[in-house]
Protein backbone atom coordinates (compact mmCIF):
# COMPACT_ATOMS: atom_id res chain seq x y z
CA UNK A 1 0.00 0.00 0.00
CA UNK A 2 1.02 3.87 -0.79
CA UNK A 3 0.95 6.78 1.87
CA UNK A 4 -1.65 8.60 1.34
CA UNK A 5 -1.85 12.41 1.50
CA UNK A 6 -2.62 12.87 4.98
CA UNK A 7 -4.05 16.89 5.93
CA UNK A 8 -3.64 18.29 9.76
CA UNK A 9 -7.58 19.20 10.10
CA UNK A 10 -7.66 23.25 10.47
CA UNK A 11 -7.53 24.47 13.92
CA UNK A 12 -10.60 26.33 14.02
CA UNK A 13 -13.46 26.26 12.09
CA UNK A 14 -17.26 25.09 11.54
CA UNK A 15 -18.52 22.01 12.78
CA UNK A 16 -18.49 20.12 9.70
CA UNK A 17 -15.43 20.68 8.59
CA UNK A 18 -13.40 19.78 11.87
CA UNK A 19 -15.79 16.32 11.77
CA UNK A 20 -15.05 15.84 7.89
CA UNK A 21 -11.09 16.55 7.86
CA UNK A 22 -10.38 14.49 10.91
CA UNK A 23 -12.55 11.81 9.62
CA UNK A 24 -10.05 12.04 6.70
CA UNK A 25 -6.93 12.13 8.48
CA UNK A 26 -7.48 8.97 10.53
CA UNK A 27 -8.48 7.32 7.31
CA UNK A 28 -5.10 8.17 6.12
CA UNK A 29 -3.57 7.46 9.03
CA UNK A 30 -4.73 3.71 8.80
CA UNK A 31 -2.95 3.69 5.23
CA UNK A 32 -0.10 4.94 6.52
CA UNK A 33 0.75 2.36 8.78
CA UNK A 34 -0.07 -0.25 6.22
CA UNK A 35 2.14 1.64 3.66
CA UNK A 36 5.24 -0.28 2.36
CA UNK A 37 4.59 -4.10 3.84
CA UNK A 38 4.62 -6.78 2.27
CA UNK A 39 1.46 -9.27 2.08
CA UNK A 40 2.78 -11.61 4.85
CA UNK A 41 3.77 -8.35 7.38
CA UNK A 42 0.25 -7.02 6.74
CA UNK A 43 -1.70 -10.58 7.53
CA UNK A 44 0.91 -10.99 10.86
CA UNK A 45 -0.34 -11.14 14.30
CA UNK A 46 2.41 -9.15 15.76
CA UNK A 47 0.47 -8.53 18.99
CA UNK A 48 -0.49 -12.13 20.67
CA UNK A 49 -2.93 -12.81 22.14
CA UNK A 50 -4.76 -10.24 20.10
CA UNK A 51 -5.95 -11.41 16.37
CA UNK A 52 -5.28 -8.10 15.10
CA UNK A 53 -3.68 -7.27 12.01
CA UNK A 54 -2.83 -4.64 9.56
CA UNK A 55 -4.86 -5.76 6.99
CA UNK A 56 -7.89 -6.81 8.93
CA UNK A 57 -8.16 -3.76 10.12
CA UNK A 58 -8.35 -2.55 6.47
CA UNK A 59 -10.91 -4.77 6.17
CA UNK A 60 -12.98 -4.21 8.93
CA UNK A 61 -13.13 -0.39 8.84
CA UNK A 62 -14.50 -1.01 4.62
CA UNK A 63 -17.10 -3.21 6.51
CA UNK A 64 -17.66 -0.09 9.31
CA UNK A 65 -17.73 2.77 6.49
CA UNK A 66 -20.09 0.68 4.89
CA UNK A 67 -22.51 -0.36 7.70
CA UNK A 68 -22.89 3.19 8.90
CA UNK A 69 -22.71 5.51 6.07
CA UNK A 70 -25.31 3.05 3.61
CA UNK A 71 -27.11 0.40 5.17
CA UNK A 72 -27.99 2.89 8.44
CA UNK A 73 -27.94 6.20 7.94
CA UNK A 74 -29.16 5.77 4.55
CA UNK A 75 -31.13 2.35 4.83
CA UNK A 76 -29.72 0.83 2.15
CA UNK A 77 -29.23 -3.23 1.26
CA UNK A 78 -26.04 -3.11 0.59
CA UNK A 79 -23.69 -6.35 0.63
CA UNK A 80 -20.58 -5.92 2.75
CA UNK A 81 -17.30 -5.75 0.64
CA UNK A 82 -16.06 -8.51 3.39
CA UNK A 83 -18.34 -12.12 3.49
CA UNK A 84 -21.59 -10.72 3.73
CA UNK A 85 -23.83 -9.95 6.48
CA UNK A 86 -23.34 -12.62 9.23
CA UNK A 87 -20.18 -13.00 11.31
CA UNK A 88 -18.90 -9.93 12.02
CA UNK A 89 -15.24 -10.64 12.91
CA UNK A 90 -14.43 -12.72 9.64
CA UNK A 91 -13.29 -9.93 8.05
CA UNK A 92 -10.35 -9.78 10.93
CA UNK A 93 -9.68 -13.21 11.16
CA UNK A 94 -10.38 -15.08 8.40
CA UNK A 95 -7.80 -13.06 5.89
CA UNK A 96 -8.67 -14.97 2.51
CA UNK A 97 -6.31 -14.33 -1.17
CA UNK A 98 -7.92 -11.01 -1.54
CA UNK A 99 -3.85 -8.60 -2.00
CA UNK A 100 -3.87 -5.62 -0.21
CA UNK A 101 -3.84 -3.44 -3.65
CA UNK A 102 -7.26 -4.42 -3.86
CA UNK A 103 -8.31 -4.55 0.12
CA UNK A 104 -6.85 -0.68 -0.69
CA UNK A 105 -8.68 -0.06 -4.09
CA UNK A 106 -12.19 -1.45 -1.91
CA UNK A 107 -11.45 0.82 0.99
CA UNK A 108 -10.69 4.15 -1.06
CA UNK A 109 -13.94 3.21 -2.88
CA UNK A 110 -16.00 2.84 0.10
CA UNK A 111 -14.42 6.16 1.72
CA UNK A 112 -15.22 7.87 -1.26
CA UNK A 113 -18.93 6.92 -0.95
CA UNK A 114 -19.41 7.82 2.42
CA UNK A 115 -17.61 11.15 1.96
CA UNK A 116 -20.35 11.57 -1.21
CA UNK A 117 -22.91 10.37 1.05
CA UNK A 118 -21.81 12.92 4.33
CA UNK A 119 -21.79 16.48 2.30
CA UNK A 120 -25.12 15.58 0.86
CA UNK A 121 -26.80 15.72 4.61
CA UNK A 122 -27.19 18.08 7.66
CA UNK A 123 -25.13 17.02 10.50
CA UNK A 124 -28.55 16.61 12.29
CA UNK A 125 -30.11 14.15 10.22
CA UNK A 126 -31.17 10.72 11.41
CA UNK A 127 -30.43 8.19 10.16
CA UNK A 128 -33.19 6.03 8.19
CA UNK A 129 -32.67 2.75 8.93
CA UNK A 130 -35.24 2.47 12.17
CA UNK A 131 -37.41 5.19 13.79
CA UNK A 132 -36.77 4.42 17.32
CA UNK A 133 -35.53 6.38 20.37
CA UNK A 134 -31.94 4.62 19.67
CA UNK A 135 -31.89 5.84 15.74
CA UNK A 136 -28.56 7.81 15.45
CA UNK A 137 -27.90 11.50 13.26
CA UNK A 138 -25.22 12.28 11.29
CA UNK A 139 -23.71 13.59 13.90
CA UNK A 140 -22.97 10.99 15.97
CA UNK A 141 -21.69 8.47 13.18
CA UNK A 142 -19.09 11.22 12.29
CA UNK A 143 -17.94 11.38 15.83
CA UNK A 144 -18.04 7.41 16.76
CA UNK A 145 -16.05 7.28 13.63
CA UNK A 146 -13.34 9.30 14.20
CA UNK A 147 -13.09 7.52 17.84
CA UNK A 148 -13.18 4.17 15.86
CA UNK A 149 -10.53 4.76 13.37
CA UNK A 150 -8.42 6.64 16.18
CA UNK A 151 -9.06 3.54 18.84
CA UNK A 152 -8.09 1.09 15.58
CA UNK A 153 -5.17 3.13 14.61
CA UNK A 154 -3.44 2.94 18.29
CA UNK A 155 -3.71 -0.78 17.61
CA UNK A 156 -2.19 -0.19 14.78
CA UNK A 157 0.56 1.68 16.13
CA UNK A 158 1.61 -1.28 17.87
CA UNK A 159 1.28 -3.65 15.58
CA UNK A 160 3.50 -1.72 13.18
CA UNK A 161 5.56 -1.28 15.36
CA UNK A 162 6.38 -4.75 16.19
CA UNK A 163 6.76 -5.48 12.28
CA UNK A 164 9.25 -3.31 11.64
CA UNK A 165 9.92 -0.87 14.25
CA UNK A 166 8.01 2.13 12.69
CA UNK A 167 6.22 4.54 15.27
CA UNK A 168 5.14 7.95 14.74
CA UNK A 169 1.26 9.41 14.61
CA UNK B 1 -4.85 -0.68 46.32
CA UNK B 2 -6.33 -1.21 42.80
CA UNK B 3 -8.34 1.47 40.36
CA UNK B 4 -12.22 0.08 40.46
CA UNK B 5 -13.40 0.46 37.20
CA UNK B 6 -15.75 3.57 36.97
CA UNK B 7 -19.77 3.48 36.18
CA UNK B 8 -19.28 4.76 32.03
CA UNK B 9 -22.13 5.63 29.79
CA UNK B 10 -22.82 5.19 26.45
CA UNK B 11 -23.13 8.48 24.71
CA UNK B 12 -26.41 9.08 23.49
CA UNK B 13 -27.56 8.11 19.68
CA UNK B 14 -28.15 11.77 18.58
CA UNK B 15 -28.39 15.47 20.04
CA UNK B 16 -26.70 18.74 19.44
CA UNK B 17 -22.77 19.09 19.09
CA UNK B 18 -21.78 19.99 22.47
CA UNK B 19 -23.30 17.40 24.17
CA UNK B 20 -22.18 14.91 22.31
CA UNK B 21 -18.21 15.82 22.80
CA UNK B 22 -18.66 15.98 25.98
CA UNK B 23 -20.21 12.52 26.48
CA UNK B 24 -18.14 11.08 23.97
CA UNK B 25 -14.86 12.57 26.12
CA UNK B 26 -16.25 11.28 28.99
CA UNK B 27 -16.65 7.99 27.78
CA UNK B 28 -13.34 7.65 26.70
CA UNK B 29 -12.07 9.02 30.00
CA UNK B 30 -14.07 6.36 31.75
CA UNK B 31 -12.53 3.45 29.21
CA UNK B 32 -9.21 4.16 30.14
CA UNK B 33 -9.67 3.48 33.90
CA UNK B 34 -11.52 0.49 32.88
CA UNK B 35 -8.76 -0.30 31.10
CA UNK B 36 -6.49 -0.01 34.01
CA UNK B 37 -8.99 -0.94 36.90
CA UNK B 38 -8.23 -4.44 38.72
CA UNK B 39 -4.23 -4.56 38.28
CA UNK B 40 -1.40 -4.11 40.78
CA UNK B 41 1.32 -1.52 40.25
CA UNK B 42 3.56 -3.93 39.04
CA UNK B 43 1.06 -4.91 36.10
CA UNK B 44 0.09 -0.84 35.59
CA UNK B 45 3.66 -0.34 35.08
CA UNK B 46 4.71 -3.41 32.96
CA UNK B 47 5.50 -2.61 29.28
CA UNK B 48 3.61 -5.54 28.24
CA UNK B 49 4.37 -4.74 24.32
CA UNK B 50 8.25 -4.11 23.78
CA UNK B 51 9.75 -2.46 21.92
CA UNK B 52 7.18 0.08 22.52
CA UNK B 53 7.52 1.22 26.07
CA UNK B 54 4.18 1.83 26.82
CA UNK B 55 2.61 1.30 29.88
CA UNK B 56 -0.86 1.66 31.44
CA UNK B 57 0.21 3.72 34.20
CA UNK B 58 1.77 5.71 31.55
CA UNK B 59 -1.26 6.36 29.66
CA UNK B 60 -3.14 7.97 32.48
CA UNK B 61 -0.28 10.13 33.51
CA UNK B 62 0.37 11.27 29.99
CA UNK B 63 -3.86 12.11 30.03
CA UNK B 64 -3.22 14.06 32.87
CA UNK B 65 -1.08 16.17 31.91
CA UNK B 66 -2.39 16.51 28.07
CA UNK B 67 -5.92 17.75 30.07
CA UNK B 68 -4.12 19.78 31.90
CA UNK B 69 -2.23 21.45 28.64
CA UNK B 70 -5.25 21.80 26.38
CA UNK B 71 -8.02 22.38 28.21
CA UNK B 72 -6.56 24.55 31.50
CA UNK B 73 -3.07 26.06 30.10
CA UNK B 74 -3.74 26.89 26.30
CA UNK B 75 -7.77 27.03 25.91
CA UNK B 76 -8.43 28.72 29.88
CA UNK B 77 -5.31 30.65 30.07
CA UNK B 78 -4.84 29.13 34.03
CA UNK B 79 -1.60 28.94 35.74
CA UNK B 80 -1.11 25.35 35.61
CA UNK B 81 1.94 23.25 37.61
CA UNK B 82 2.13 19.75 35.56
CA UNK B 83 0.82 16.58 37.08
CA UNK B 84 4.73 15.24 35.83
CA UNK B 85 7.24 17.30 34.85
CA UNK B 86 11.09 17.74 34.78
CA UNK B 87 13.51 19.41 33.05
CA UNK B 88 15.54 16.80 32.54
CA UNK B 89 12.70 14.35 30.53
CA UNK B 90 9.50 16.07 28.53
CA UNK B 91 8.48 12.18 28.54
CA UNK B 92 8.52 11.84 32.39
CA UNK B 93 5.20 10.88 32.74
CA UNK B 94 6.06 7.90 30.58
CA UNK B 95 9.39 7.08 32.13
CA UNK B 96 9.62 7.84 36.15
CA UNK B 97 6.53 5.77 36.70
CA UNK B 98 7.70 5.49 40.67
CA UNK B 99 7.50 8.69 41.48
CA UNK B 100 3.74 8.29 42.22
CA UNK B 101 1.49 5.76 43.97
CA UNK B 102 -1.72 4.47 42.07
CA UNK B 103 -4.15 6.56 44.44
CA UNK B 104 -2.67 9.74 43.39
CA UNK B 105 -2.24 9.12 39.55
CA UNK B 106 -5.67 8.41 39.69
CA UNK B 107 -6.68 11.41 41.93
CA UNK B 108 -4.38 13.69 39.95
CA UNK B 109 -6.23 12.47 36.71
CA UNK B 110 -9.96 12.80 38.33
CA UNK B 111 -9.37 16.48 39.65
CA UNK B 112 -7.36 17.10 36.19
CA UNK B 113 -10.34 15.54 34.15
CA UNK B 114 -13.54 17.05 36.56
CA UNK B 115 -11.49 20.77 36.02
CA UNK B 116 -11.60 20.23 32.06
CA UNK B 117 -15.28 18.94 32.66
CA UNK B 118 -16.20 22.71 34.11
CA UNK B 119 -14.33 24.52 31.55
CA UNK B 120 -15.96 22.97 28.58
CA UNK B 121 -19.27 23.41 30.48
CA UNK B 122 -18.52 27.02 30.65
CA UNK B 123 -17.41 27.44 27.10
CA UNK B 124 -18.93 28.14 24.07
CA UNK B 125 -17.34 25.55 21.37
CA UNK B 126 -16.08 28.87 18.68
CA UNK B 127 -14.84 30.40 21.18
CA UNK B 128 -10.62 30.14 20.76
CA UNK B 129 -8.23 29.60 23.45
CA UNK B 130 -6.89 32.33 25.06
CA UNK B 131 -3.09 31.11 25.33
CA UNK B 132 -2.67 30.08 21.54
CA UNK B 133 -0.20 31.54 19.92
CA UNK B 134 -1.86 34.60 18.02
CA UNK B 135 -0.73 33.40 14.66
CA UNK B 136 -2.39 29.90 14.82
CA UNK B 137 -6.00 30.06 16.38
CA UNK B 138 -7.62 27.15 17.90
CA UNK B 139 -11.10 27.00 18.90
CA UNK B 140 -12.53 24.74 21.79
CA UNK B 141 -14.35 22.36 19.36
CA UNK B 142 -10.78 21.62 17.93
CA UNK B 143 -9.05 20.66 21.13
CA UNK B 144 -12.68 18.97 22.28
CA UNK B 145 -12.28 16.54 19.23
CA UNK B 146 -8.50 15.85 19.22
CA UNK B 147 -8.91 14.93 22.90
CA UNK B 148 -11.72 12.79 22.06
CA UNK B 149 -9.19 10.85 19.23
CA UNK B 150 -6.18 11.31 21.26
CA UNK B 151 -8.41 9.45 24.11
CA UNK B 152 -9.45 6.67 21.32
CA UNK B 153 -5.54 6.18 20.35
CA UNK B 154 -4.18 5.62 23.37
CA UNK B 155 -7.20 3.32 24.62
CA UNK B 156 -6.29 1.12 21.32
CA UNK B 157 -3.00 0.83 23.07
CA UNK B 158 -4.19 0.08 26.01
CA UNK B 159 -6.74 -2.73 24.82
CA UNK B 160 -3.39 -4.46 23.65
CA UNK B 161 -1.34 -3.63 27.02
CA UNK B 162 -4.43 -5.12 28.81
CA UNK B 163 -4.95 -7.72 26.59
CA UNK B 164 -1.19 -9.25 27.19
CA UNK B 165 -1.39 -8.39 31.28
CA UNK B 166 -3.88 -10.43 31.53
CA UNK B 167 -6.15 -11.77 28.74
CA UNK B 168 -9.14 -9.07 29.17
CA UNK B 169 -10.58 -7.64 26.43
CA UNK B 170 -13.51 -5.48 25.20
CA UNK B 171 -14.61 -1.84 24.26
Amino acid sequence: MQEPDRHEPPHAGSERELLETFLDYYRGTLLVKCAGLNEEQLRRRTCEPSTLTLLGLVRHMTNVEQNWFQRIFLGLEVDFVYHGQRDRDREFNDLDGTTSDQVERDFLAVCEQSRAIGEAHDLDEFERRSNDEWRVNLRWIYVHLIEEYARHCGHADLLRERIDGATGD
Amino acid sequence: MVIVAPPRTEPAFNGPEKSQLEAWLDYHRATLLLKCSGLSFEQLATAAVPPSTLTLLGLLRHMTIVEQYWFHQIFADHDVVPAYDSPDDPDVEFNDLQSATIEEVERDFLDASERSRVIVSNADLSSLARAAQPSTPIDLRWICVHMIEEYARHNGHADLLRERIDGATGD
